[in-house]
């Protein structure tokens, strides 16, 4: 039997250039200064069972990221939190425990949502160009399209890489600009549509004619979608009559 | 505390490779108040932050310098080619790890010089602190520059830049020279007081003091005191009790992967075995242990405040520690339980270590490494390697035995009064060694063929070794030298079974010259450096060419330091330094050597080398 927590974390300042690899080996740490009783894989290379929801790009801060953790006995939320707390550096933090319902889905599968808060250099559009922005009926982007069949014609060449359009518009499920004038947004993740923040603003530099620069984002939530299709928070699994899609 | 501010900025650290390189913020990194502490103390390794956090004595004295209150010790590494870029470009000074503030400003800057070849990294850190690479240039608006670590026994190369050098061992003498340096400060002597009152604290060598008159055959006449106060000799500090010393209970953890990625148990100091070519065997001298009791202690904190996966034992020879067997036992004990890997570098491959490897390996069995050094019996006595042949097929058949068959051998080439059979004699052993897998496992046990893979490094003489009067080879020998042993492993009846590579010659003949050079050499590394050396560890960055042109340009003529027999009589730019061992017992070691005979190690007999002045360790233990 095993059991398995969500776990809630925070990541601001510089900490915030550690890479994803980075990230997991801090946790690692942690996690064997914690003296939490932790589930290790099989094979010839035993290691701890963790996994992220979503990898944190080198330079993105989060105030709600996740990680599931596997153990080997039932599981505290509180205590597991304050041996966390207990051994964590500058910077980085737990900020919640949630304990996994056997019937959850792991973290990364369930991602559907993340919601950013972006700080920006250059001048912020205003509330007018930012409603008339979000309400054309397309934005499109262009993306490089996935590597068709053909191989080794050209080999020598460097032949230009395909691109495809892509509509993101309904990747962009809100946008607004705060008292800080931040870009507040949150944004469609996982298979279907993976929208990153530097594409919104590369998208919204190009259609508002403005040149932003993006000094720091942070994430501040991490969503998955219910049966509905409205999101709640990866690590909120108090309505238990809704079950996952 | 307030979110520290980083030295750069976030466009700058998103242009870079590795921007967590230059954060600071790890686990059991410290913070102090500046205004709160009387001492600033920057502690430089100077190469890129992986190989400088792998560093035991990097830790040893940040985290004993920062148990003082009145001290606050912060770290910095050299910036790669990318950052210093920027950095010049930018005209942003080079800063410490944890304040991230300009290193020009604290009261100390210390350097860890581990291997010659960072010397021009040394004036990259300079030269971006802003502070004048020569020490004459220097005010009390620059940090006291202070070097340590093995080089140091012979720092005349990089003397002129350097206001004073720690010999030794770094636990001992540290307090006495902070307090001297705020009693100074006080005080408000000049800088060039203070430096004369701290060449009077052992172990401490003040370059400025002295003035060196040379002969007209280029060799050193006399290094004269310029006052009456000034040492003539300048003794090595020793920690004469290791299980009474400061040690880094709570090192700083990197983020980043670190070279050595593990915690680190020193288990003794010094080596009882005197191979004629080992410099780190003769200068850490005498053996000192660490008990098992200490030891065992040591380990369950440092799991407890480190997180680690992996412990390593360190020390020059770890098979002669007494303890090995009883300390083992309890690791190997304590880590299945918290599954943390053991890896044991540097054990001499015997039933023990095989039994002791085959507990704490999992199945994958990885390569065993043999170091005999030379490939013939007679090449062994003369540098004094007391492994023989029949202990190396013995130990190779045990491991065939036990299931491995991947055999690392490590030799050196141009060693002295080498001769092309003592080379040829490289590549029969691992014949041998190949042969005797094929004959020990029947072929239907095989796990696929032998894999023998011998690496030859090029020999550099050191100070304090018998072999510092040797001459050494050329670039074209070493390449020779190369390219028969390659040969002869071509003609070889396993040759399909064995590997073989061989170490860049260039950098050899460059360490050489550092190595056994005197303070002329200093303006040809400023050249160097001035003209783009840097990071000369590194085989992609490594600059040949401008090395030869700095020597040329500078009128220094490095073979005199390299390819010429030095006579009994000479005086070395080293020889002010008394570390322990005398140049009487190191001239007996080298006829000794001449004539291929062994001399015992330390435990079978004394040899009377001098380090017995310590009055510790093995030198005091009942035989």
């Amino acid at each position: 039997m095993s059991y398995a927590v969500r776990i809630k974390f925070k990541r601001t300042g510089p900490v915030r250039y550690l890479g994803h690899l980075d990230m997991l080996r801090y946790f690692q740490k942690a996690v064997m200064r914690s003296g939490i009783d932790v589930k290790y894989s099989e094979g010839f290379n035993p290691h701890q069972i963790m996994s992220f929801a979503y990898p944190l790009g080198v330079s993105m801060e989060t105030i709600g990221d996740y990680m599931d953790l596997e153990l080997n006995s039932e599981p505290d939320a509180r205590m597991i939190m304050n041996r966390m707390n207990d051994v964590m550096k500058e910077g980085i933090c737990v900020v919640g425990v949630s304990v996994l319902p056997g019937t959850a889905i792991n973290a990364m599968a369930s991602v559907a949502a993340a919601s950013y808060r972006i700080k920006l250099r250059g001048n912020m559009p205003s509330s007018v160009e930012l409603d008339h922005f979000m309400q054309q009926e397309h934005i499109v982007i262009e993306k490089a399209a996935k590597a068709c069949g053909k191989k080794g014609k050209h080999k020598d060449k460097q032949e230009e890489k395909p691109v495809e359009e892509l509509d993101i518009k309904i990747g962009i499920m809100a946008l607004s600009i705060n008292e800080n004038g931040e870009l507040v947004t949150t944004l469609s993740s996982g298979s279907k549509m993976n929208l990153k923040p530097a594409t919104l603003v590369e998208v919204m530099n190009r259609y508002l004619n403005l040149s932003l620069v993006i000094e720091k984002i942070i994430r501040t939530e991490i969503y998955r979608k219910l049966d509905d299709d409205t999101i709640v928070p990866l690590g909120e699994f108090d309505d238990q009559t809704k079950k996952e899609s | 505390m307030t979110e520290r501010k980083l030295a750069l900025n976030n466009d700058i650290l998103m242009s870079i490779e590795k921007p967590a390189r230059y954060i600071g913020g790890e686990l059991n990194s410290v913070m102090k108040e500046k205004t709160q502490v009387k001492l600033r103390f920057a502690m430089c390794f100077p190469d890129v932050y992986e190989i400088g956090m792998s560093h035991l004595g990097m830790q040893i004295l940040y985290g004993m310098f920062n148990e003082m209150p009145d001290v606050w010790c912060e770290r910095v590494f050299s910036p790669w080619t990318d950052l210093d870029h920027v950095l010049r470009e930018e005209h942003i000074p080079l800063f410490a790890l944890e304040s991230q503030e300009p290193v020009k400003g604290f009261d100390f800057l210390g350097m860890t010089l581990q291997y010659e070849m960072c010397y021009s990294n040394v004036l990259q850190i300079l030269d971006l602190s802003g502070i004048p690479m020569l020490q004459k240039d220097r005010t009390w608006e620059d940090p006291i520059l202070i070097g340590g670590g093995p080089c140091v026994y012979n720092p005349e190369p990089i003397a002129d830049f350097f206001d004073m050098f720690y010999i030794g061992e770094g636990e001992t003498k540290y307090p006495q020279l902070f307090d001297l340096y705020l009693t100074c400060r006080d005080e408000k002597v000049s800088r060039e007081e203070f430096l004369k009152r701290a060449a009077l604290i052992d172990g401490i060598y003040v370059p400025s003091m002295y003035e060196i008159t040379y002969r007209t055959d280029g060799t050193i006449d006399k290094m004269i005191p310029r006052y009456d106060t000034i040492p003539k000799t300048v003794k090595k500090e020793v920690v004469r009790d290791l299980n009474d010393v400061y040690y880094p209970l709570k090192p700083v953890v990197p983020f980043i992967r670190a070279t050595q990625d593990r915690i680190v148990l020193e288990v003794q100091r010094g080596c009882i075995r005197g191979c004629r070519f080992c410099q780190a065997g003769q200068i850490y001298k005498p053996i000192r242990e660490r008990s098992v009791s200490t030891l065992k202690k040591y380990a369950r904190e440092l799991m407890k405040n480190t997180g680690y996966e992996e412990i390593s034992l360190s020390s020059l020879s770890t098979s002669d520690y007494t303890g090995l067997q009883e300390l083992l036992e309890y690791l190997i004990e304590e880590c299945n339980q918290k599954r943390i890997n053991i890896s044991l570098p540097s054990l001499r491959i015997d039933a023990f270590s095989l039994d002791v490897m085959n507990k704490i390996q999992d199945v994958r069995k990885n390569s065993l490494t043999f170091a005999p050094e030379a490939g013939s019996q007679r090449m062994r006595n003369v540098i004094n390697k007391g492994l023989t042949k029949e202990d190396i097929l013995n130990g190779a058949q045990m491991a065939f035995l036990g299931g491995w068959h991947k055999v690392k051998l490590y030799f050196m080439l141009g060693l002295p009064f080498e001769e092309n059979e003592d080379i040829e004699a490289i590549a029969e052993l691992c014949n041998e060694i190949a042969a005797l897998y094929y004959e020990t496992i029947p072929k239907e046990q095989r796990q696929g063929k032998a894999e023998i893979t011998a690496s030859t490094s090029f020999f550099v003489p050191k100070p304090f070794t018998a072999f510092q009067w040797a001459k050494m080879n050329t670039m074209d020998e070493f390449i020779e030298k190369a390219t028969l042993t390659k040969k002869t492993v071509l003609n070889q009846l396993n040759k399909k079974s064995i590997s073989y590579h061989w170490h860049e010659a260039g950098t050899t003949i460059m360490e050489g010259i550092f190595a056994r050079g005197d303070r002329k050499v200093s303006k040809a590394i400023q050249y160097a450096y001035e003209h783009g050396c840097l990071f000369d560890a590194w085989t992609e960055e490594y600059r040949h060419e401008t090395w030869l042109e700095a020597f040329d340009k500078t009128g220094v003529d490095y073979s005199f330091y390299i390819f010429r027999d030095r006579n009994e009589e000479e005086i070395f730019p080293w020889d002010f330094i008394d570390a322990g061992v005398t140049k009487k017992y190191l001239l007996k070691e080298w006829k000794q050597a001449q004539a291929g005979i062994v001399t015992q190690n330390c435990r079978e007999q004394c040899s009377g080398c001098g380090a017995g002045t310590y009055q510790c360790g093995i030198c005091i233990q009942k035989k």
